[in-house]
């Protein structure tokens, strides 16, 4: 089972304004459950990314200060675009792998919203039922006769049994 | 010595499979086999020896999952199919992103499911090399057996989705040796979803065929366990003790052999917190990974590369330089997290998707990384090598030309920074560009070589058959055996080894079982 992890405060005030920097247009009204889905997959990650994450958005939201002369999570439009530009060259390469990887989280919790799916023309769930259903209707006898085939008697060494009584 | 006490309810939905929910305390359990690990190797095991008669229980760490479980819901999937949600990386310049299945059923539930024996040339050069004599016509009754139990079989031909068929088409039109992918599997019907879980029982993973055998012999399945140490006399294991996932509870079991086959990140792991030292200091060395890159190339036509069988066909044209090229249709959201575009410039692009072709490559390594285990945690570390680096380079040029052949109007490269590929000559003039590893997309699913075998303990961790020198009851079942990289999927000869030293532990049962 996954360690527990929520997203702080801070790291949703910053992953919200970062919705528009990294996502199309057409997803941002998606925000919320896009940065919902990013602490779903955190979540089944190593814990110490946990730790690095929620410090990491906590540097690049005071980071800002020096800058904009106001945290990341308040930038809107050009001055967010052009703060999370600095990261993506900057010269440490911690700070770049933020950018990457906040990029790479986030768009793909973006494209598993199913409206984005369903953008992309992605429609899997009804193609497997059809496929399975073909396959167990077409091809029953092979199925059947592959699953007879794995439980029935074939001993990698014919003739020889340990006989063992379960403790 | 205190009695057996299971402290787990009997009788959850599958027999003898126990999940975190049937544990209400610690348990101490007796078997003749404690197995780590239900996969490739483990499963195989479990399934050979509970038929042999011997009585088995099998340690697994991540959840029990049926064939009814897997969704489309890929992050889902993947949250619960993958250690650590796929989240893992061997630190190195570039790091290599790697991923292993954590379910019972290991990472053939979550692998395309390629089944190719070891080809002729690594046995040779194994039998030559290594001291292993004799190992490509000792191993070829266990292929067959393999082979016969999950079904290893051509695609149905009308499966054989658009992306697949392209790859093809780019291939014969460079006349390119390019063969029919072999799986295991019984008619697949191209749902594609091979990395996420077979959703339609067609996939022969060990989760609907070893195990399913293992468990009908007798077997017995601890999900959510996770294997904290073996536990030893001296040199003699006797048992494992875990712990239930996110639970306090333990589980001890006592048992004459041990066999580890956690894969080869997490074996020499588990090897070396529980206090075994190989004399050959080879254990966690020798870390063989197969780096894989992949391009996306847009086509003009549409292709809806997730209609159709996964990995078709494999182009084997420069298998003798240590490539293999195979076309692999990821779900928006992955190919999503691989593009450098954001904002607008994502959407426009990910507007192609029911356009685009994915291909990869997997490159035969000729450098070896480490594992440490740190913290009682294992950390890979491996530098790729500047000439598997420049043949990587060299097969992404040569398969960029094989897609443009195909038609391909576009093609995205692995390299950070690096400018799409419009025509043929962008991609001859590839080799010329530098392009600094450190910003490359590299990826893996084979890891391997861990605890090596070979007869002479001096210079191998086991032995041929996956005995630990210098142990006794304990043994290594997976690809952590191989003392090469071998250029193909690895599935089937983790099983055919597996196999072999399951053989070997029935024709010493006395030995084992004293």
């Amino acid at each position: 089972m996954a360690a527990a992890y929520r997203h702080s405060a801070t790291a949703r005030a910053v992953l919200r304004s970062l919705v528009p920097v990294i996502c199309p247009p057409e997803a941002i009204e998606l925000g919320d459950a896009i940065i919902d889905h990013m602490e779903l997959s955190l979540a089944a990650s190593p814990p110490a990314l946990h730790r690095g994450f929620a410090l990491g958005m906590v540097v690049y939201d005071l980071g800002a200060l020096a800058r904009h002369a106001r945290r990341a999570r308040s930038l809107r439009g050009d001055r967010a675009e052009r703060y999370y530009e600095r990261w993506v060259h900057a010269r440490t390469p911690l700070n770049r792998q933020l950018a990457r990887g906040i990029n790479q989280l986030m768009s793909m919790a973006c494209y598993e919203q199913p409206a984005m799916m369903e953008r992309v023309g992605y429609r899997p769930a009804p193609w497997i039922a059809e496929v399975t259903q073909r396959r167990l209707t077409v091809f029953h006898d092979d199925v059947r006769r592959q699953a007879e085939q794995i439980l029935a008697p074939d001993p990698l060494r014919p003739g020889v049994r340990v006989k063992r009584e379960r403790a | 010595m205190a009695a057996a006490k299971p402290a787990v309810h009997e009788g959850g939905p599958t027999p003898n499979v126990f999940t975190r929910r049937d544990h209400h305390g610690d348990s101490v359990l007796d078997a003749d086999v404690a197995i780590v690990g239900s996969g490739a190797g483990g499963a195989t095991m479990a399934a050979e020896l509970a038929e042999a008669g011997f009585d088995v229980i099998v340690l697994e760490e991540g959840g029990y999952y049926q064939t009814r479980d897997f969704t489309a819901d890929s992050s889902a999937m993947a949250r619960q199919l993958y250690r650590d949600g796929g989240a893992t990386a061997a630190i190195g310049n570039p790091p290599i992103l790697y991923q292993e299945g954590s379910a019972v059923g290991g990472s053939t539930v979550i692998n395309g499911g390629m089944s190719w024996r070891t080809p002729d040339k690594i046995l040779a050069r194994w039998d030559r090399e290594l001291g292993l004599t004799g190992i490509a016509r000792e191993l070829e009754p266990y292929f067959e057996r393999v082979e016969r139990r999950i079904h290893v079989a051509k695609m149905d031909p009308d499966v054989i989705g658009i992306d697949n068929q392209l790859l093809k088409q780019g291939a014969d039109a460079k006349g390119w040796k390019v063969i029919d992918n072999l799986r295991n599997q019984v008619h697949c019907v191209g749902s594609n979803r091979c990395a996420f879980g077979c959703p339609t029982g067609a996939k022969q993973s060990a989760l609907v065929s070893y195990i399913p055998r293992a468990l009908h012999y007798g077997a017995r399945i601890y999900a959510d366990v996770r294997v904290d140490q073996i536990t030893r006399h001296g040199k003699r294991a006797t048992g494992v003790i875990g712990t239930v996932k996110g639970t306090r509870h333990r589980i001890t079991v006592r048992a004459k052999l041990v066999v580890a086959a956690c894969g080869a990140i997490h074996t020499p792991s588990l090897l070396v917190r529980s206090g075994f030292r190989s004399p050959s200091g080879q254990l966690g060395h020798n870390l063989s990974m197969h780096p894989n890159v992949k391009v996306v190339a847009i086509f003009d036509q549409p292709v809806t590369g997730w209609k159709g069988t996964h990995q078709a066909f494999q182009v084997r044209e420069f298998q003798d330089e240590g490539l293999l090229f195979a076309a692999v249709n990821l779900p928006p959201a992955v190919l999503a997290m691989s593009f450098e575009q954001r904002g607008a410039a994502l959407g426009e692009l990910m507007s192609h998707y029911d356009r685009m072709v994915t291909a990869g490559m997997l490159c035969e390594d000729t450098t070896t990384g480490r594992v440490r285990t740190i913290d009682g945690v294992p950390q890979a570390f491996y530098q790729l090598a500047d000439a598997d680096a420049a043949n990587l380079k060299r097969g992404v040029m040569l398969l960029s030309e094989l897609l443009f052949a195909a038609g391909a109007r576009r093609i995205m490269l692995p390299f950070q920074g690096a400018e799409d590929l419009l025509s043929p000559d962008d991609a001859r003039r590839l080799l010329a560009r530098d392009l600094p590893t450190k910003g490359w997309e590299v990826v893996t699913v084979h890891m391997m070589g861990t605890a090596r075998m070979g007869p002479d303990r001096a210079a191998a961790v086991t032995s041929p058959f996956g005995v630990v020198h210098d142990a006794d009851g304990l043994m290594v079942a997976d690809a952590s055996l191989f003392p090469t990289p071998i250029g193909v999927n690895p599935m089937e000869t983790i099983m055919a080894l597996a196999t072999r030293g399951a053989g070997y532990v029935i024709d010493n049962a006395a030995r084992f079982l004293a």
